[in-house]
């Protein structure tokens, strides 16, 4: 039986293929993964491997609470503290650093990182700390001075010698280029720009006089480095945090590793699954028909003495050797989707470091094959099972049909709970609470319901769904659109189950494009309903910092009446999670800011902001059982405690989540008390345009803040989360083109079941072109069926979600114009699909059409 | 003149040794209302010829003309519209559509054509065939005998120059192949209607006026025929050659 199930394999390598390829696309998605990921965790590993190599000991400030936003949010430490390292016996060496952001500024150009890489400044460490490798010139050692890593430099044909610009908080300063490194040996950190100072230059420019980000510490020859850890513990204070060189390689290496395991492995692992499950139902209903097709071979089987189960086994076995084929080929090919995720990635500005591309058997290999192999033969179950129902009387008959099996009637209860079921879980694991990875398996396993409820639901539906789709190709194409919309109802479970497989596609592009325009809208309309400045201002580089210099200077310009800054940062609130501290000059922000006082408030709580009072969000206040009058403890990340006065409350959970205190008790909270926003509002009556240049003279000293009026600043917005949602788009066509040639599998073995028809029809006179017209039209109305249900379903469950969240102020906002879009894209799909089984069709040979049997 | 014409047709498949030549020079004429059927053991090529005379197959030698037009040397667009328009066809397996009902079956090669029905004529030919009470039911609801009454109606429907019948009573008892010889001998008569039936059945044959009889790919014996005895008879006498 083996042989046979072989055999029925190689005999039919067109339908094998089509087959298998719905299997090759998801698991080469998975297995790409595994490698990307483990690439970005070993560039990672190799860059903090290099940076802590000649770094016996490392010192830093110890954060009160893990941020999981690695240590840049830790403030500095005394410089004080390194004679007093150098006093400790068994220090051979001992010396600070700083770490900051800024970048060149060259002929007036402010240079930036390739694909969203940070812009880092370092002061130089002496050896053995030091573990660039100079290319050219020398390390910083003089006031003026800087070396720059050496991609850097070829990016922007810079040299050893140039005179350029550096920003700085105060201001560009000028500075000579007097050498270029490598980063151990390679010459880029993932696009980051690196811009090496003297240790003087960087506390000064960067705000960090008498402090030193971190202290790097080598040992005396014969202390370990865990000896050295021991003693420099014992002789320091408690805020330091004391780690050997390897210690803190590897920590920070495990914290991008979290980081990558708890978002960026789930996120695409969970675009491969969909991948992955629209495969399921194309091997699903490729098994359903060919077990149809093949009734008198079964039939033929029990006569001569098979068994059931040998039966059942030679179809399994089929599915058997297809999904271990196809997944084989998927993990190979998973290598080049690795490939093409980074380029994507780099494309729209989610750079990341990436070391060789690696397989490992786990979980590389493993996971991808494993699944692969089980969805494949999980999809093959019920087709097989159907193949042990044929009665073997069905070989001598023509036109045999096969006995409905024992739920048939059930059905479409079972599939409309199914489908609720799922929409249930999808709330449930958005509004619920419990860990985050439960609560994302749970609206996981929720959409993967509603989708398989919704198919199952779908069959009843196809008939008046194909009559209406089929109406107006009805009235065009004649004859050709009223067969093809015959042929869709001919059989609604497969045609119920082929455009399921793209409704899964469409369906999670039509979920994202309303849930992001929904969370777009939301800041857009905060934006537009409460800020009331004329110009949003900001670093080029996300999340660095407006100096506050910067922000003297724009208030000072002619035609401003009020600017104001606005900083946030992570604190732990009481003994739980954290929120965000917003801090704001009370003077100034109600002329930029329009607040929506509940509970009685009004501008004049503003007055009393200061010291340890506190105007807090609704919702925050909602969640810690606040009332104006009552009190909140906050801790900063370096460990300070304050306990803080609500005086009022706001409603702004989109702009403003969390709460506000002045800029002086923020400076308190925060280690770095620059803004990372700052909002200008000219006064009445001037020019704007003249007023924005003069904005723009005033802060030409600060070439890494980037004006723009508030209108660009909502399309530099909107422009970002159109690429993120292009990105989603791009991992979901994935899904789409595999429900394609889900498609044109089923269209193919339609045409091939449907062969003497076609001859009749050719022979009484259906021309080729309207035969092909025929095909094209069932694959639109397929598709159109696809788009519409996956429309119905995405909606539904970005409606859900959006529910789950509307506290957050996210709201529900239908993307028409996208939603249109899918549905097209849809009927493309169709069109695209036809080809292939339509020329098929049309080339039949009618006499031999004729007599096929 | 008549309305089907074959002059020295010849069929020969394959190349070499092996080719094997289906038909060796068959000529003839059928004359517009003739109701002719083609005899003989299997093998003798009568289902080639009626290919050959329908446009689905093409002669490796020789000319047909159907009503005038040489069709041998059509392209396919030109034989599908020929097909479309002169030539009708009733199969043994029937060939209806199992999605469409009985009168949409019928219906079907107009609606291929694009011609809007001439609803009397439409009604006349489901009452010549005798379907009035089952036109709303689809094929897998039809016995044998109204599923064959279904594709002599769609044949009928677009008055095609010449009707093609291959074994029309081939799969079916004999008392539902008397009922449809009758229904095809009547619509012939009523209609004028050109039909060349291929068949072994002997009732089948002598249901039409004239038979032709063929044999190693020649037409051996062509004779006008009233009863089933008379066909029995020329047969024996070919048997005995």
């Amino acid at each position: 039986m083996t042989r046979y199930a072989l055999r029925s394999i190689a005999s039919h390598k067109l339908r094998t293929v089509l087959t298998a390829i719905a299997i090759v696309l998801g698991t080469a998605m998975m297995a790409g993964t595994f490698v990307i990921t483990d690439q970005i965790r070993n560039a990672f590993s190799e860059i903090f491997g290099t940076s802590f190599a000649g770094t016996d000991v490392y010192l830093s400030q110890r954060p009160a609470f893990g941020s999981g936003s690695g240590q840049d949010q830790v403030g500095p430490l005394p410089a004080s503290l390194i004679p007093r390292v150098r006093q400790v016996p068994g220090v051979a060496k001992a010396d600070g650093q700083i770490q900051a952001s800024g970048s060149l500024v060259v002929h007036g150009k402010y240079l930036t990182s390739q694909g969203g890489a940070p812009n880092l400044v370092v002061s130089t460490l002496p050896k053995p700390f030091n573990q660039n490798t100079l290319v050219a010139g020398h390390y910083p050692n003089a006031h003026g001075q800087v070396a720059l890593i050496q991609q850097t430099a070829t990016d922007h044909h810079l040299h050893v010698g140039q005179h350029v610009g550096l920003t700085t908080l105060g201001g560009v300063q000028p500075v000579t280029i007097v050498g270029i490194f490598k980063f151990g040996n390679v010459a880029s950190i993932g696009g980051a720009t690196v811009i090496a100072t003297t240790f003087a230059d960087a506390q000064h420019w960067y705000d960090r006089v008498d402090k030193a980000s971190t202290i790097s510490v080598a040992a005396d020859h014969g202390i370990s480095p865990g000896e050295l850890r021991r003693r420099l513990q014992a002789a320091l204070p408690h805020f330091v945090k004391v780690q050997t060189g390897t210690q803190a390689a590897k920590q920070q290496t495990d914290q991008v590793s979290n980081s990558i395991n708890s978002f960026f492995t789930p996120a695409l692992l969970a675009f491969a699954g969909a991948a992955v499950l629209v495969g399921a139902f194309v091997i699903f209903n490729t098994f359903s028909i060919t077990v149809a097709q093949r009734m008198r071979e079964f039939a033929m089987l029990r006569t001569i003495g098979a068994m059931r189960r040998q039966v059942l086994l030679t179809v399994l076995g089929e599915a058997l050797v297809i999904g271990i084929a196809a997944s084989v080929i998927g993990i190979v090919a998973g290598v080049g989707f690795a490939k093409l995720l980074g380029a994507l990635f780099k494309a729209v500005g989610f750079g990341l470091p990436l070391a060789a591309i690696k397989v490992h058997a786990w979980p590389g290999v493993i996971v991808p094959l494993l699944v692969g192999v089980l969805v494949t033969l999980a999809a093959s179950i019920a087709p097989a099972r159907r193949a042990t129902r044929v009665p073997p009387i069905a070989a001598l008959r023509e036109g045999a049909v096969l006995p409905p099996g024992r739920f048939t009637r059930a059905v479409p209860y079972i599939a409309g709970l199914v489908l609720v079921i799922g929409i249930l879980a999808v709330f449930q694991g958005v509004t619920g609470s419990g860990p985050t990875t439960a609560r994302l398996l749970t609206i996981a396993a929720g959409a993967i319901l509603s989708f398989i409820g919704l198919a199952m639901v779908s069959k009843y539906l196809i008939r008046p769904l194909a009559r209406a789709i089929g109406w107006p190709l009805g009235l065009r194409g004649g004859a050709s659109g009223r067969l093809a919309r015959e042929n869709t109802t001919r059989n609604t479970g497969r045609t119920a189950v082929t455009a399921a497989a793209l409704m899964i596609g469409i369906g999670l592009v039509v979920f994202f494009s309303v849930l992001i325009n929904g969370f777009k809208q939301s800041f857009l309309g905060s934006i537009d309903t409460s800020i009331t400045s004329s110009l949003i201002i900001e670093n080029h580089s996300q999340g660095a910092a407006v100096p506050t210099a910067a922000v003297k200077a724009a208030a000072h310009a002619p035609g401003v009446a009020s600017a104001s800054g606005i900083a946030f940062t992570n604190v732990r609130i009481n003994k739980g999670g954290t929120d965000v501290a917003n801090g704001v000059d009370p003077q100034a922000l109600p002329k930029l800011y329009m607040f929506q006082w509940q509970k009685g408030g009004s501008d004049a709580l503003l007055g009393r902001l200061s010291g340890t009072n506190a105007l807090v969000e609704e919702q925050f206040a909602k969640s810690h059982h606040l009332s104006p009058g009552s009190t909140f403890h906050v801790t900063s990340v370096d460990g300070l405690r304050l306990t803080l006065h609500e005086i009022g409350q706001y409603k702004d959970p989109v702009l403003f989540g969390g709460f506000m205190v002045s800029r002086a008790t923020y400076g308190q909270l925060a280690t770095d008390s620059n803004p990372q926003v700052l909002l200008v509002r000219y006064a009445a009556g001037v020019n704007t345009d003249q007023t924005t240049k003069a904005v723009k003279a005033a802060l030409h000293r600060y070439p890494d803040v980037n004006v723009q009026t508030n209108a660009q600043f909502k399309a530099s917005f909107s422009k970002q989360i159109n690429q993120l949602l292009y990105l989603l788009y791009i991992l979901l066509a994935m899904s789409v083109v595999i429900s394609l040639f889900g498609i044109v599998n089923t269209l193919a073995l339609s045409v091939f079941e449907r062969t003497r028809e076609i001859g009749m029809l050719r022979a009484i006179g259906t021309t080729r072109f309207q035969l092909r017209e025929t095909i094209l039209y069932e694959s639109v109305i397929t598709a159109i069926i696809g788009g519409l249900l996956g429309i119905v379903i995405g909606v539904v469950l970005a409606w859900v979600v959006a529910l789950g969240f509307r506290s957050s102020g996210i709201v529900f906002a239908i993307p028409y114009g996208q939603v249109i879009l899918s549905l097209f894209v849809a009927a493309i799909a169709g069109v695209v699909a036809a080809a292939f089984p339509a020329r098929r069709a049309a080339r039949l040979n009618v006499l031999e059409a004729l007599q096929y049997e | 003149m008549g309305v089907i014409e074959a002059k020295d047709v010849t069929r020969r498949y394959g190349e070499g040794d092996a080719a094997v030549d289906a038909l060796r020079g068959v000529s003839l004429d059928v004359p517009a209302g003739q109701f002719a059927a083609v005899m003989g053991p299997s093998g003798s090529g009568k289902s080639t010829l009626m290919h050959i005379l329908a446009g689905l197959d093409r002669p490796t030698s020789g000319t047909v003309t159907i009503d005038g037009t040489e069709i041998t040397t059509l392209n396919d667009k030109r034989l599908t519209l020929l097909r479309r328009h002169n030539i009708g066809f009733i199969f043994q397996f029937f060939n209806l559509l199992p999605t469409l009902t009985a009168e949409e079956n019928i219906l079907l090669p107009l609606q291929i054509a694009g011609t809007k029905p001439d609803d009397a004529w439409v009604e006349a030919v489901i009452e010549r065939v005798g379907l009035g009470d089952r036109r709303r039911h689809r094929p897998a609801e039809l016995s044998g005998g109204q599923q064959q009454r279904v594709a002599i109606a769609r044949a009928l429907v677009s008055r095609p120059t010449v009707i093609f019948a291959d074994e029309p009573t081939g799969n079916l008892d004999s008392a539902t192949s008397g009922e449809i010889l009758t229904v095809l001998r009547e619509a012939v008569d009523s209609y004028q209607q050109t039909t060349v039936m291929v068949t072994h059945d002997v009732n089948a044959a002598a249901t039409a006026d004239r038979a032709l009889f063929l044999a190693d790919g020649l037409i051996v014996r062509d004779a006008p025929c009233n009863a089933a005895s008379d066909i029995m008879a020329i047969m024996a006498e070919l048997a005995a050659r």
